[in-house]
C-alpha cells in the first residue's frame, strides 16, 4: 500500500472513529454520568441519520421529504427529532425502575427498525435513502481533499461536544446528576426533580447520538436500514466500557480502540475465510466482539481509563452499607 | 454455666478500611437473656448480622457451644443452631404465614425441625392467620411471625435486633413477655434493643457497646441503677 | 375474527412459555435477562441437532410421525435433550460471568453483560448452523375446522387450527401448571419465592441462595428451549427466532407483573392476542412493533403490572 493510500484510508478510519465517539460520548452522558442504561442507541442514530437526509436531500417523487435545506439545518433537525423521541420514551421509563429503560429502548430500538424497512414512502424501505449530500463536495470533489476536510468537521464536531459536555458536567446540573446517581438517598430527597433531571440527561445524550447518525449520513451519502442494526448499539457500548465510562477521554479512547480492533478483525477474517464463508465469519467477529465486553466487565470493570475523580458505583464497588 | 455464644475481638465491617466494629468481644451463657444496648451506630446490629454471617469479620472468632462458626456461611447457620431475626423486613411478605414456617422448617435437618403446630400453640394469635401472605398483619403479628420462622429451626441460640422498633408500648410488653417464654423453653437470648427499659426488664445481664466495643457488661438489674448507662449514651466515656 | 383469536392465542402460548422463565429470572436474579430470547434459539436448535442425532441412532434418518401431529416420538426426546443442554448453557453463562458480576456490580452491570453475552450467543448460533432455516419436520399437516362450516354460520366458521398448534396450547398449560405447583408445594419453590422477596433473609432463614440462583437458571432456561422447540414446531426455525420474541418476552413479563407466573401466561397471551389482531390494522410486517406499544402502554397506565406485588 502506497503511502497515497494509506493516508487516504486513514482519513477514512478517522472519520468513522470519529463519528463513533460522537456516539459515545451521547452514550457516555446517560451511562457514565447519570446511570441510564440506554439499549437503543442504534434507534436514535437512525432517527438522525433519516432525519438529516430528508431535510437536505434532493425532491424525489418515491418519497416524502427531499426539502433541499442546508447541511446544518438537517444536523439541527436531526438532534431535534432524536432528542423528541428520547422524551417520549424518557418520559414513559425514566421514572420506574432503572432497568425498564433498557428494555424500551430496546423497543423503540426495534420498531424504528421496523419503520426504516416497511415505511418505504418515508425511508425508501430496504432500499434506504441515496445521494445523500456531502457537504462542501462542490468544492472539494469526493476524493481525498474532501475527506479530510470533513474529517476536520467531524473532529470539530467531536471537540464542541466534548467542550460542551465537559462544561455541563462540571456545572452544577452535572453535580446534581452525578449525586443522583452515587447516592439513592440523594435521589430520593430530590424526587420528581431527580427523574426532570433524568430526563434532561436521556434527551441530551440522544441528541447527540441523533447528530452522529446525521454526521454518519452525509459522510456514506447512503444510508439503509442494515446500517442501524443492534450490532451499532452494542459497538458503542464496547466502545464506551472499554474506555471508561463517566470519563469522556475514555469514550473516545474506546470508540477508536474498538473501531480498530472491529476494522482489523474483520480485515483478517475477510482474508482467511472462503467468499462462501464470509457470513459466518461476521457473525464470528460479533462474539469476539461480545467476549471482549463480557471480559472487560469482568476483569476491569472500569475500562482502560477509569473514571476521573469520583467513584462510580456501577463501576464494579459493592454497595455503600446500611446504617448499623 | 457454660458459653452458648462467644465473640471473641470482633473487627469487621461492610467496607475495608471502614471498621464498625472494633475489637469486640462478649458471652453469653447458656440459657439467659443478655440485652446488647448502645447509642446509634455503636455497631450493635453489625454485631449481631456479623455473626450472623451477613457482615465480613475481619479478625476475631466467634463461637457457639464451643464451635467456630466466624466463617460458616450465613445460610448454614440455622443448621449450627443459631437463630436471627433481623430489625425489618423480617418476613417473607409474599409467602403465607404458614409457609413461611414449613420454608423455615424444611430447610434444617429433621432432628432439628420444630413442629409446626408448637409454634402455632406459643403464638395463638397466627393460628387464624395460618393462610394469609405474611405482608399482610400488622406489625406485632409479623414480629411474632419474624420469631416463630427462626424457632421452627429450632435454635440454640436466637439473636433479635431491636424487636421493639415500631411497636407500641403495650405490644412490646406482649413481644417480650413471649421472648421470656421462649427461653423457659431452653434457648438462649441475645437482643440488640433501643428500648433499654424494655430490655433491661427481661434481661439477665447486658452489655453496652460504644463505637464497635462493649464498654460495660453486668447483671441488668444493676446497670439499670447504674448512672455510667445514661452517660454511655450521651456520649461520655467510662474509665 | 375466530381465526385471529386463535392464531394470536397459540403466538401467545408461545410467548408466554418464554415469559414465565424471564420473569422468574427476573425476579429472584434481579435483572433484566436480554440473554432470554437466545435461549429459545439455543433450545429450538440444540432440538434439531438432538432430533438428527437420535433419528440417524434409531429410524435410519426417517421420523414416522405420530398421528394426528406431524412429528414422531423423536421430537420429544429431542426437546427433553435440549432443554438440559440450555440449562447447561446456562448454568455455565453464569458461572463464567453473571456469578462474577453478582458479587461486584449493580444490577445494569447484569443487564449490560447480558446484552452483550445475548449478541454473542446469537451470532455463535449463526456461526454454527447459518442462516438458512430449519424445521423438525417436513410434513404437511391439515389443519383440523374447529368450528363446522354452517353450523354458526359462514362468520365463525372456518375457525382452523392443526394439531401440533393445539399441542403448544396444551404444552404451555402443563408446563405453567407444573411451574405453580412446583412454586407453592415444594420446598424448592417457596425458597425460591423467599430469595426473589428478599434475598438477605432467605439466607438467614437457611435458604441456599446460590444454589436457588441455579435452579432458577436451569427452569427458566429449560423453559426458554421448551418455548422455542413450540415456536419452531409451528413455525421456521431461525438464529432470529428468540430475539424477534424477545420484546414480546419483556412486555408479557412486565404487563403480568415481574415474579408473577400467571401474570406473564395472561400477559404473553395479550401481547400475542395484540400481534394477532394488528395485523388486519397495521400490515403483518408492523406485527413486532405491536409488543411496543403495549409495553409503552403498560409503563403509562399500571407500570407494577396487572398482577404485580410493588413496582
Amino acid at each position: 500500500m502506497d503511502a497515497w493510500s494509506l493516508l487516504s484510508y486513514l482519513a477514512f478510519f478517522s472519520v468513522f472513529a470519529g463519528i463513533f465517539a460522537v456516539m459515545a460520548l451521547g452514550l457516555n452522558l446517560q451511562w457514565g454520568f447519570t446511570g441510564l442504561f440506554n439499549v437503543g442507541v442504534a434507534g436514535f442514530v437512525a432517527i438522525g441519520a433519516y432525519t438529516s437526509a430528508l431535510l437536505t436531500g434532493a425532491p424525489d417523487a418515491e418519497r416524502f421529504g427531499g426539502f433541499g435545506l442546508p447541511v446544518l439545518v438537517g444536523w439541527l433537525g436531526a438532534m431535534g427529532l432524536a432528542g423528541i423521541a428520547a422524551f417520549i420514551v424518557g418520559v414513559a421509563a425514566l421514572r420506574l425502575r432503572e432497568d425498564y429503560l433498557a428494555i424500551t429502548t430496546f423497543g423503540i430500538a426495534v420498531t424504528i427498525q421496523l419503520v426504516a424497512l416497511n415505511a418505504t414512502w418515508l425511508t425508501g424501505g430496504p432500499f434506504g435513502i441515496q445521494s445523500i449530500p456531502k457537504p462542501l463536495a462542490g468544492w472539494l470533489g469526493t476524493g481525498l481533499a474532501w475527506n479530510l476536510a470533513y474529517l476536520a468537521i467531524v473532529l470539530a464536531v467531536l471537540g464542541l461536544m466534548w467542550w460542551g459536555l465537559e462544561r455541563l458536567v462540571a456545572s452544577p446540573w452535572g453535580r446534581v446528576l452525578r449525586s443522583i446517581r452515587e447516592d439513592e438517598a440523594a435521589a430520593a430527597s430530590l424526587g420528581k426533580r431527580a427523574a426532570a433531571f433524568r430526563l434532561q440527561s436521556f434527551v441530551m445524550g440522544c441528541m447527540v447520538m441523533g447528530l452522529g447518525g446525521a454526521l454518519y449520513a452525509h459522510f456514506v451519502g447512503y444510508i439503509a436500514p442494515e446500517d442501524f442494526l443492534p450490532i451499532l448499539t452494542f459497538q458503542i457500548w464496547a466502545m464506551l466500557i472499554v474506555g471508561g465510562s463517566g470519563n469522556n477521554a475514555g469514550a473516545v479512547l474506546g470508540a477508536v480502540l474498538v473501531w480498530a480492533i472491529w476494522t482489523v478483525s474483520g480485515g483478517a477474517l475477510r482474508e482467511m475465510l472462503p467468499a462462501a464463508e464470509q457470513a459466518r465469519g461476521a457473525a464470528l467477529q460479533v462474539v469476539l466482539i461480545g467476549v471482549l465486553i463480557a471480559v472487560i466487565l469482568v476483569v476491569r470493570p472500569r475500562g482502560l481509563l477509569g473514571e476521573r475523580a469520583t467513584v462510580s458505583r456501577h463501576a464494579g464497588v459493592s454497595p455503600p452499607p446500611s446504617a448499623p | 454455666m457454660s458459653a452458648a455464644l462467644e465473640f471473641c475481638a470482633i473487627e469487621g465491617g461492610y467496607e475495608p478500611g471502614l471498621p464498625i466494629l472494633r475489637g469486640a468481644s462478649l458471652t453469653v451463657a447458656a440459657g439467659e437473656i443478655v440485652a446488647l444496648l448502645g447509642p446509634n451506630g455503636a455497631g450493635k446490629s453489625t454485631l449481631v448480622k456479623a455473626a450472623a454471617g451477613l457482615v465480613p469479620i475481619w479478625s476475631g472468632s466467634v463461637m457457639l457451644n464451643g464451635r467456630d462458626i466466624t466463617r460458616v456461611p450465613a445460610h448454614r447457620m440455622v443448621r449450627e443452631g443459631l437463630g436471627f431475626v433481623p430489625q425489618t423486613e423480617n418476613v417473607f411478605a409474599n409467602l403465607s404465614v404458614l409457609e413461611n414456617l414449613q420454608l423455615a422448617a424444611a430447610l434444617v435437618p429433621k432432628e432439628r425441625r420444630g413442629s409446626l403446630d408448637a409454634m402455632f400453640a406459643l403464638f395463638p394469635d397466627l393460628d387464624r392467620q395460618r393462610s394469609l401472605p405474611a405482608g399482610r398483619l400488622s406489625g406485632g403479628q409479623r414480629q411474632m411471625v419474624a420469631v416463630a420462622r427462626a424457632l421452627v429451626a429450632s435454635p440454640s441460640v436466637l439473636m433479635l435486633d431491636e424487636p421493639s422498633a415500631g411497636l407500641s408500648p403495650l405490644l412490646v410488653g406482649v413481644v417480650f413477655e413471649r421472648l421470656k417464654a421462649v427461653r423457659d423453653t431452653g434457648v438462649t437470648i441475645l437482643l440488640v434493643e433501643q428500648n433499654v427499659k424494655a430490655a433491661l426488664a427481661i434481661a439477665d445481664r447486658a452489655a453496652v457497646l460504644v463505637e464497635g466495643r462493649e464498654r460495660l457488661v453486668g447483671p441488668a438489674s444493676e446497670l439499670a441503677d447504674d448512672g455510667r448507662l445514661a452517660g454511655l449514651y450521651l456520649g461520655g466515656g467510662v474509665h | 375474527m375466530l381465526q385471529l383469536i386463535a392464531d394470536g392465542l397459540v403466538v401467545g402460548s408461545v410467548i408466554s412459555l418464554g415469559a414465565v422463565g424471564l420473569t422468574l429470572t427476573y425476579s429472584i436474579l434481579r435483572f433484566a435477562n436480554f440473554g432470554q430470547g437466545e435461549f429459545l434459539t439455543w433450545g429450538a436448535y440444540l432440538a434439531v441437532s438432538a432430533l438428527s442425532l437420535t433419528l440417524a441412532v434409531t429410524g435410519g434418518g426417517v421420523m414416522t410421525p405420530i398421528e394426528p401431529f406431524s412429528f414422531g416420538w423423536q421430537l420429544p426426546v429431542a426437546m427433553v435433550a435440549s432443554a438440559a443442554l440450555t440449562a447447561a448453557l446456562a448454568l455455565v453463562l453464569d458461572w463464567a460471568l453473571f456469578a462474577r458480576l453478582r458479587r461486584t456490580g449493580s444490577a445494569i452491570t447484569l443487564v449490560i453483560a447480558s446484552f452483550g453475552a445475548a449478541l454473542a450467543l446469537r451470532n455463535l448460533l449463526q456461526f454454527l448452523y447459518g442462516t438458512l432455516p430449519e424445521y423438525y419436520t417436513r410434513e404437511i399437516q391439515i389443519a383440523v375446522r374447529l368450528v363446522p362450516r354452517g353450523a354458526l354460520g359462514d362468520v365463525m366458521g372456518g375457525l382452523r387450527i392443526t394439531p401440533d398448534q393445539m399441542l403448544v396450547l396444551g404444552v404451555t398449560a402443563a408446563a405453567v401448571i407444573g411451574l405453580h405447583v412446583l412454586l407453592t408445594r415444594t420446598t424448592l419453590g417457596r425458597a425460591m419465592r423467599a430469595t426473589a422477596q428478599n434475598p438477605a433473609l432467605a439466607r438467614v432463614a437457611g435458604v441456599d441462595v446460590e444454589g436457588v440462583v441455579r435452579a432458577t437458571w436451569v427452569i427458566g432456561a429449560g423453559m426458554a428451549a421448551v418455548a422455542g422447540v413450540m415456536a419452531g414446531l409451528v413455525g421456521q426455525i431461525r438464529p432470529g427466532l428468540g430475539f424477534e420474541l424477545l420484546l414480546p418476552l419483556f412486555a408479557a413479563a412486565i404487563l403480568g407483573g415481574i415474579g408473577s407466573v400467571w401474570g406473564a401466561v395472561a400477559g404473553g397471551l395479550i401481547v400475542g392476542l395484540a400481534e394477532s389482531f394488528s395485523v388486519p390494522l397495521f400490515g403483518a410486517e408492523y406485527r413486532l412493533a405491536t409488543a411496543f406499544l403495549v409495553l409503552i402502554a403498560i409503563l403509562l397506565l399500571r407500570p407494577r403490572g396487572l398482577f404485580g406485588e410493588k413496582a
